[in-house]
């Protein structure tokens, strides 16, 4: 796959072949730069990734050696999965709704933030601070708050006369999943916005003085220079956040365990439900290199439709 | 080992530009205030429920879950404070912490720059394996990887045995946020430095570094906050008086679990860390993302 | 995800919780110290191998994992290592005690990686014979035969293939654990016999505005123990023993069929906690033991670790002491089981294959009639060892014996019977069904396929 955002060629570029002496010199210094990072990589990463990968295609049961060869037969049970197939639909629905709710909460708290006013630093500061707890720390706070009747939340709908669905938001199919995106928001919110907030920053002054100075409106400024200025930002944000959420585990764990009934499975609690705790370690590899060839597909999709435009844009 | 936090640099790094003054909008609308407020609540109200609920004992805890200490108790806070547990395990974490950081920020800067200012073959095909390296769950690795550090490398019980394959798992974000930062600087700099008779290799530690020190600083961060959080690793490899603060949380729960305030107490304070770091990195932070050039 | 919190109740078995977590060491100062070293000596006299070793001069370190991460288990535990020891000389013990869901994932690791701690924890059933046949667990059976025969057998659930392969220490059974106070104000004067009677009780206590049952289904198998029960009171012994020890659901007898619809029966009745799908089982106070243990319910079903997990769920660390009844699952009416049949199981010390001969005599030891006592006397659960039954220290503990070693037969739990992957494909589908979603024919089809995939 393509990189989000590839780098326009530099100097480097024109400086292509003076002489043999020259390229080795330059091998040797790539080999200098590279080495360590990909050695490392290598050696914890793509090592256990290939065991992984390896035993997708033997049935193994978590102890022994690998013996017993059933070919495609984890990727068949994986993918005619019900449970995979719903888990396969939550973490899409994930993907989608984060994108959703985050980009416009996040652009408009960026785009509020980034006014001038008091304690500007210190607002700034709060909304993060969800983002550096600990998805296990978070969880369990979270946990606490939507128990039905004596959690936070219930308490304080019944003070304005409402009442929470009577099994609870992480008790009720039709509630759970959703409940569990909120928290996401929640939880995560504060990297659009330090994203955001970073890409306002490089628009230049003049721009706002020019639309100014022709009477424009904050709002009309910020619809016509800010938000598609902030286009490429906005991409690479939505890219990065995808790819998160096909990953999503610590927080669904911590709040359901993907109950009830199911209701709130992702890709990877399953592959975990299935390895560490049935033992399926098989299953659990095939279905992680199901969710990689998803992430892949949909990482590439996204580079052709979105990200394209802007690695054009950039090669100034 | 858990899924990755992303930051990615501005797609768009200004040139020539002067920071934070946006005349043009001020707030000072009340309504922009109340927002702000609102906003404020909702981030923080989670995060002091449990700050206040280790200010509260558990009977008050148990009678209105939401409500606010009365009277205020420290012991919660005293208990975790001096118990020496606690900072045994709080000097784990720092100290994985600080290695996985300095790795990933070494490793990957060393890693990004020929990738983003060299040319030659095989350049996309290796950032593709780091961008490839993001695609995969890492909790899938975790038991080849307990396999490969405890056996084949006998890192087992050390710090180095949890931060190296933390700081592998940290690069693939690492490369892909610093590349483009690296990328980014315009080619005339290069070109002076050259004139200068200065080597690439002088160019990346007297140029390069200096000015990409933000987006090292941002990249730093994202490892320390991802090292201290930290679960499953540590779990198999950390034991005794090795373990990191996560492990001693999820057993501090697990001991005293009807005493729901000391564990409010105990979590609040093992979030302080983290916190401060961002706290003191935060200009940083915002900083690095801008882009690499100042004018 | 098998009974990974039960043997947690165990170890939350705790009079003073408010210990600071540095005071470990100092529990079991009791007067066994001596015994233990006659003990050690006695088995040592016995298992011919383990005399050799155990006097040899050569230096053996022993690596012992257990989840008694509290007092006072966890001074019991080092007093009885301590005490081997002494009586060993050359024997070093290495205790690791954790945490029992953290042991869990470790002890998991272990065995992928081959590099096991010596003495560990066995649950016995398919995990137990998974073990087994990969090769990881000691046989035991002339090594520890002296302890063996003092426990009048380890019984089948921790033998394979005729051989003992672990030395159980604790074993208990599933019933309906009760707020006597709650039952009064209701109007309810005697424990439910059968299913009317019980489901007479829910509607006096909805009655009574009070929430009648509480169930973790989020963790899956307290939801499940209501299908075992069920299948249990359903089914014949020859019915039931067959399809547990074959697996053979290809063509299962009606009465597991019946047992879905009497399990559907009591869902329809609504007898279970507001949020029970997302209820954990023993985690915190608003888990449903938590809701059992501070009067937010009136019963629940759950093993003998209850009492102590209550205990652990209270500020004073009394959990329901005084009001705390016991009834066994109610008799179905037509139903094929004999009646006061039990669903249970425990824990038992097994061996890696590769540990020391000597270790056997140790954990020989830990079941021998001093250490069971000391056990029971310091409610670390319900011995196995019928010299301590009558040590068992807390009543409502103790109010399990009799109906124990009444009960016509004993049942493991279904999912450690079964082994992980075949028990979790079922207990998902039973949880299914206490969300509406599945029939009784899945639960049996669930297990017949997670049974054909293992083959």
């Amino acid at each position: 796959m393509k990189p989000p955002a590839e780098p326009p060629l530099t100097g480097a570029t024109t400086r292509k072949g003076r002489g043999s002496r020259r390229d080795w010199r330059k091998a040797a210094e790539i080999l200098f730069f590279v080495t360590p990072a990909l050695a490392l990589f290598a050696l914890f990463v793509i090592v256990p990734v290939l065991t992984a990968v390896q035993m997708s295609v033997y049935r193994w049961r978590g102890f022994g050696p690998l013996e017993d060869f059933v070919g495609f037969r984890n990727y068949a049970s994986v993918l005619t999965n019900d449970v995979f197939q719903g888990a396969v639909g939550h973490t899409m629905t994930i993907v989608v709704g984060s994108i959703l709710l985050q980009l416009p909460l996040g652009l408009g708290i960026a785009l509020l933030l980034n006014r001038k006013m008091k304690g500007q630093g210190l607002l700034r500061t709060i909304v993060f601070v969800p983002f550096v707890l600990s998805e296990v720390i978070a969880g369990v706070i979270w946990f606490q708050l939507l128990q039905p009747r004596y959690g936070v939340i219930d308490t304080l709908l019944e003070a304005v006369g409402l009442t929470g669905p009577p099994q609870g938001w992480l008790g009720d199919r039709d509630f759970a999943l959703w409940t569990i995106l909120i928290v996401l928001t929640w939880k995560y919110l504060g990297l659009p916005i330090l994203l955001f907030l970073a890409g306002l920053q490089s628009i230049s002054e003049e721009l706002y003085e020019a639309a100014q100075l022709d009477g424009a409106t904050w709002w009309q400024t910020q619809r016509k220079i800010t938000i598609p200025l902030l286009g490429p930002t906005m991409r690479t944000w939505a890219f990065l956040s995808m790819i998160g959420s096909l990953q999503l585990f610590d927080m669904v764990w911590v709040l359901t365990r993907g109950g009830p009934a199911n209701s709130t499975t992702t890709m990877v609690t399953f592959l975990v439900n299935q390895g560490t705790e049935r033992g399926n370690y098989g299953i659990a590899g095939a279905a992680s290199v199901i969710l990689f060839v998803i992430a892949l597909v949909m990482a590439i999709t996204y580079q052709r439709i979105f990200l394209r435009r802007d690695t054009k844009e950039a090669g100034r | 080992m858990t899924t990755p936090t992303v930051l990615a640099p501005p797609a768009e790094p200004a040139t020539g530009r002067q920071r934070g003054r946006r005349d043009a909008y001020s707030g000072g609308n009340p309504l922009v205030y109340v927002l702000a407020l609102v906003i404020a609540a909702a981030s923080l109200g989670p995060v002091l429920i449990a700050v206040l609920g280790g200010f509260r004992t558990n009977a008050q805890l148990a009678q209105n879950p939401g409500g606010w200490p009365d009277p205020w108790v420290l012991f919660n806070y005293r208990d975790a404070f001096t118990n020496p547990a606690f900072w045994q395990f709080t000097g784990n974490s720092l100290a994985i912490g600080a290695i996985t950081t300095v790795v990933v920020v070494v490793f990957g800067m060393m890693a990004a720059y020929p990738l983003a200012r060299y040319r030659f073959r095989g350049r996309e095909a290796l950032f593709t394996v780091f961008v490839a390296g993001l695609l995969f769950p890492a909790t899938v690795a975790a038991i080849p990887l307990f396999i490969l550090v405890s056996q084949n490398m006998g890192l087992s019980n050390t710090w180095w045995g949890i931060a190296l394959p933390q700081a592998a798992f940290t690069l693939p974000l690492s490369v892909v946020i610093l590349r483009p930062f690296i990328a980014a600087l315009p080619n005339e700099l290069e070109d002076a430095a050259m004139v200068d008779g200065s080597s690439r290799i002088g160019f990346f530690w007297r140029i390069v570094i200096p000015l990409c020190w933000p987006a090292m600083v941002t990249v730093g961060v994202v490892a320390f906050v991802q090292s201290w959080h930290a679960y499953l690793l540590p779990l198999l490899l950390l034991q005794g008086d090795m373990r990191t603060l996560p492990l001693g949380v999820a057993d501090y729960s697990s001991e005293y679990s009807a005493d729901i305030a000391g564990v409010f107490a105990f979590t609040s304070l093992s979030m302080l860390p983290a916190l401060v770091l961002f706290l003191v990195f935060q200009k940083r932070i915002v900083g690095g993302l801008q882009g690499a050039v100042k004018g | 995800m098998t009974h990974r919190t039960r043997k947690q109740a165990l170890l939350l078995v705790v009079a003073g919780a408010l210990f600071a977590t540095a005071c470990a060491g100092q529990g079991g100062d009791s007067d066994n110290n001596d015994n233990g070293a006659d003990t050690a000596d006695d088995n040592d006299s016995g298992g011919d191998q383990g005399t050799d070793e155990g006097n040899s001069d050569e230096p053996i370190t022993l690596a012992w994992w257990h989840n008694s991460n509290n007092e006072p288990g966890r001074g019991v535990y080092e007093q009885a290592a301590a005490d081997f020891m002494e009586a060993n000389p050359n024997v070093t013990i290495e205790i690791t005690a954790q945490e029992h869901e953290d042991m869990l994932t470790r002890l998991n690791a272990a065995f992928q990686s081959g590099d096991m701690p010596d003495i560990y924890m066995e649950r016995g059933g398919g995990e137990l014979t998974a073990h087994v046949e990969a090769g990881l667990t000691k046989d035991i059976t002339d090594l520890a035969a002296d302890a063996i025969a003092n426990l009048g057998g380890v019984g089948s659930t921790y033998e394979v293939e005729g051989r003992a392969y672990a030395l159980p220490f604790t074993a208990g059974a599933v019933g309906f654990w009760y707020n006597t106070s709650l039952f009064e104000e209701a109007g309810i004067t005697d424990p439910p016999q059968d299913l009317d009677d019980w489901f007479a009780a829910v509607d006096a206590l909805k009655a009574a505005d009070i929430e009648p049952v509480a169930v973790g289904a989020r963790d899956g198998w307290p939801a499940a123990h209501y299908w075992y029960y069920t299948a249990l009171r359903q089914c014949s012994e020859e019915v039931l023993t067959e399809a547990v020890n074959t697996l053979d659901f290809s063509d299962p007898d009606p009465c597991f069929l019946r047992a879905g619809e009497t399990l559907q029966e009591i869902i329809a009745a609504e007898p279970f906690n507001a949020g029970f799908l997302a209820t954990p089982a023993q985690e915190g106070p608003t888990s449903a033991s938590g809701l059992l243990a501070t009067e937010r319910v009136a019963m629940e079903l759950a093993g003998h670790w209850e009492p102590g997990v209550m205990e652990g769920l209270t500020e004073d660390g009394q959990g329901l002491a005084g009001n705390l009844g016991w009834f066994p699952f109610p008799e179905i009416p037509g139903q094929e089981g004999a009646p006061g049949a039990l669903i249970g199981g425990g824990d038992a010390w097994a061996l890696s294959a590769n540990a020391p001969d000597v270790a056997a005599d140790f954990i020989s030891y830990l079941v021998s009639d001093e250490m069971q006592q000391t056990f029971a006397e310091n409610n670390m659960g319900l011995p196995v060892n019928a010299a301590a039954s009558d040590s068992v220290a807390d009543p409502a503990l103790a109010a399990l014996i009799e109906p124990l070693s009444a009960a016509p037969y004993n049942m493991l739990y279904f999912d450690t019977q079964f082994g992980e992957s075949i028990g979790g494909a079922m207990n998902d589908k039973i949880v299914e069904m206490f969300a509406g979603d599945a029939t009784p024919q899945d639960v049996v089809d669930a297990i017949r396929e997670a049974y054909e995939a293992e083959q």
